[in-house]
């Protein structure tokens, strides 16, 4: 994962109340509510809901966080789709420490250039200094790559292939931010050798593929798969390619995750050589890839609303609450009968049902809990969905009230927990292409650019001009860079000029701030 | 995980090739084979094993060992029966950080005191001193508790039950052995809240039927369960239970994983209160229990011989080996497709089946190398086999050849893989127990003890008496020490003394060496 420049974000915590009238009263009514609005404060109002949907704890080292059951959940869920696919490519997962010894750490140097100043240092144990300190990993080439040259040694060796799931740590920087940007995350990191660039070549591409799905089918983000820049490549790799999601109320675009071939910089660095098929000696081409705990980050801040989180069904441990409404001198046994027998029915499916049958809360109370906590779908039953043998579905994603039959009750949820997954990537996709915005001139650039936009610019792909862009546009919002050239490139027409340059364009490309 | 006591074992990295002729012969044939055996020189057995076997290679930083695929797997089979388990408890998983501030690591000062010679410091980032050291978490005790402080204020938020998949570090110590001693490890750790001390004392139980179940059903290693004593309880916690394996080679027992109630102390240090349903303030009760990679360290030195590793084929990631030996003048494609047809039809009846078609080794390098890697069943197919319609089997347990006719090949091969798993349990359990020895006597004890048994005593269960018999028998092989006081209690006939102090017995308890 390539480093990125800092932004300027809101991170702060859950500050004092500061909105409207109608908030106050949902407020009053329950205890629960936002103080922020998704749309007037995006930074307060996502670190409030992190912490009030129950995803993440703010923990006592700034920076790090814990991963709650609801976020731990959703992380697991996307391990479930991953872990098998690549399995199904030959990928073997492994485990390789979590220190690096300092003379490994630097023997690339453009690689661990970008890392540096985030390498924590271990130099004590217990009361006693090591003789040599020992860092954490920041990501695993260096400590792997010294054993890919010990195990490669002929053609037959190869491919090698392995994947690990674990932690990594990154210290010492600006602005965290729950799931985005933190000292400590979850990712899974893979790292193959092939005997040819071709073989590498498409890998990353597979592998991106795999990306955009996670994103698209599970969380329901709509991604763009593209390449990025020489000066925002990987350090120390050959090409980059990327899953570029959107936040339309910042305006900035989020490298979702990555897929590098870096080439035979890293073979050359640590000597992965093999023997050939025809009895030469060959470098190795390796790729390494990568997603994490980010993914939770970019779906709370596309699909999430002024009462909370907004969970896809997919990627939900609760896909439905079932609530009961009880209401004086009705059958309360019936119906809390009826709420069992409904998560039973539903779970036995393969729906993941539960109910709230608390005692100490009202029924609204628990609406509003639930809503904040992003399940997709309410069932409401009370005496008189009990004597009409129904329910009341509600949606979370629209509001929509559905009363279904409980003969249908199977069928008919599973459409539903379909309709609301594509409708969250519908919604969100139409939100995301109308920021786009295809401009010609560096006055448009930015315009657009303090408009909010996803901008899509001709572009002449040279690294002083994107150098020039950000020294341009350096300010306190942070600077504008490429996000990605994307692989579906519409026509340039002969004699399109760089917006930035003026030079002959010789590609289209994405262009925005970042997180 | 409770602390323990330091134990001498053999570690060193395979050493020059010391043993007689027939192992001569196997290394000059295939440049296989191992240079130490598992009956003279265990502990380097034990070394080279794992590492001939690919199971891990040793890393740059003394203590750290790379967890490769093949033992990956195992370990991700394991998670695979484990945590669907948990989640049937309704227990949830999370993910706390890595790091734990000084202050709240020393709020517990039994806790730490076990733990503090071994906690990794950061105190560096990049190039800064940290204004604060900040520790690596030798497990997460401190790391959580302040937040189930946070998180519990009625009843209602009880029980909370959480679970972690994630990495420990433990430095400074001696004898780093590869899965059952390192400085950085793979667990599980679940951290359990209830009101009842009945609630807490029951899961304790649970849990431990389940590392019963993982030692027994998976690994096919037999294992005690049963109560370890006061001295060797988890530090600050009520009491420990533990499963219990034995080494026959070394006479040592080993604690395969701890299930500890930990009573009110902790709720007392971290201020872990509710209201109780009458509205009385109390402390929660709570639990910790762990299983860890040392359980494939268990199997390895259990099952393995001197060919190699030995895998149990519940959890072996490739259960049967599928090898064509062709002949002169036979026909050798026919042989390779039967052996890709085998290969098919095993796997689509979920069989973990490969073949090994590699052209530059011989068959018989091919057996060894298999072998060497302890995969359960190798199936040869030659030309005699193709022209007979069956295949010939071959058990790495105990090196029985059957011949299966291809039509039969899928319930056969089935039924084999059960066989073996039963019978490297049941070879397990009767070497275990014919190394139990039941004493009364401290000359008893003492003889057992320099006979590598596992010695079942009648104990009058005092503290000072362990601490005695440890100073007793302290010297080059490591002290003697509890292991567990078995739940399954043997009849303890009135007037029985303890070998040890003479004084009355209260209980029966093994003892002897440890790792």
């Amino acid at each position: 994962m390539a480093g990125t420049e800092a932004k300027k974000t809101e991170s702060k915590k859950p500050a004092a109340k500061q909105s409207g009238g109608k908030k106050k009263e949902v407020k009053k009514e329950t205890g629960l509510g936002l103080t922020h609005r998704k749309a007037e404060n995006f930074g307060e109002w996502y670190s409030e809901v992190v912490v009030n949907a129950e995803m993440i704890e703010y923990y006592d080292i700034s920076g790090c966080y814990i991963l709650r059951p609801w976020s731990m959940a959703i992380w697991e869920i996307m391990q479930e789709f991953f872990d098998p696919e690549i399995k199904k490519m030959k990928i073997k997962n492994c485990y390789f420490p979590l220190f690096v010894s300092p003379g490994v750490l630097q023997k690339e140097k453009d690689h661990v250039e970008g890392f540096a100043p985030e390498v924590a240092w271990v130099t004590k144990s217990g009361e006693s200094e090591l003789e040599i300190p020992i860092a954490i990993r920041p990501t695993s080439e260096t400590v792997m790559y010294p054993y890919y040259s010990k195990w490669i040694r002929g053609h037959r060796d190869l491919p090698l292939k392995l994947n690990q799931w674990c932690n990594v740590v990154r210290w010492e920087f600006s602005n965290p931010t729950p799931f985005i940007r933190s000292r400590e995350f979850l990712w899974q990191e893979g790292h193959t050798a092939f005997a040819s660039k071709e073989e590498a070549d498409a890998e990353v591409l597979e592998i991106l593929e795999l990306y955009r799905r996670i994103y698209e089918e599970y969380l329901a983000v709509p991604v763009i798969k593209g390449k990025k820049s020489e000066l925002e490549k990987f350090a120390g790799g050959l090409y980059t390619t990327s899953v570029e999601a959107f936040i339309p109320n910042t305006g900035r675009g989020i490298q979702g995750a990555t897929s590098h071939c870096l080439g035979q910089n890293f073979a050359k660095m640590f000597e992965i050589n093999f023997e050939n098929e025809k009895g030469e000696r060959a470098m190795v081409w390796q790729n390494s890839w990568a997603y994490s705990t980010r993914t939770i980050g970019v779906m709370v801040m596309v699909h999430g609303d002024d009462k909370g989180l907004v969970l896809p069904p997919k990627v939900a441990s609760v896909q439905v609450i079932v609530i009961p409404v009880p209401y004086k001198d009705a059958d309360t046994q019936g119906i809390f009968d009826a709420c069992s027998a409904t998560v039973n029915t539903l779970n036995e499916a393969g729906i993941r049902a539960e109910s709230d049958s608390r005692d100490n809360y009202s029924p609204g109370w628990k609406y509003s809990n639930w809503e904040m906590k992003g399940v997709p779908l309410r069932i409401e039953i009370g005496p008189k969905d009990l004597a009409n043998k129904q329910v009341r579905a509600v949606r979370r994603d629209n509001g929509a009230k559905i009363d279904i039959a409980s003969a249908d009750l199977v069928v008919e949820i599973k459409k539903l927990l379909d309709t609301i997954q594509q409708n969250l990537f519908d919604v969100a996709k139409q939100k995301r292409d109308e920021c786009i915005q295809i401009i010609h001139t560096w006055d448009e650039f930015v315009q657009a650019l303090n408009q909010r936009k996803m901008i899509f610019a001709p572009w002449c792909d040279e690294e002083e001009v994107e150098a020039d862009v950000k020294a341009r546009t350096k300010g306190e919002m942070g600077a504008a860079k490429t996000l990605c050239s994307p692989f579906d490139q519409p026509e340039l027409p002969e004699g399109t000029k760089c917006f930035a340059s003026g030079k002959p364009a010789t590609k289209w490309t994405y262009w925005g701030r970042s997180y």
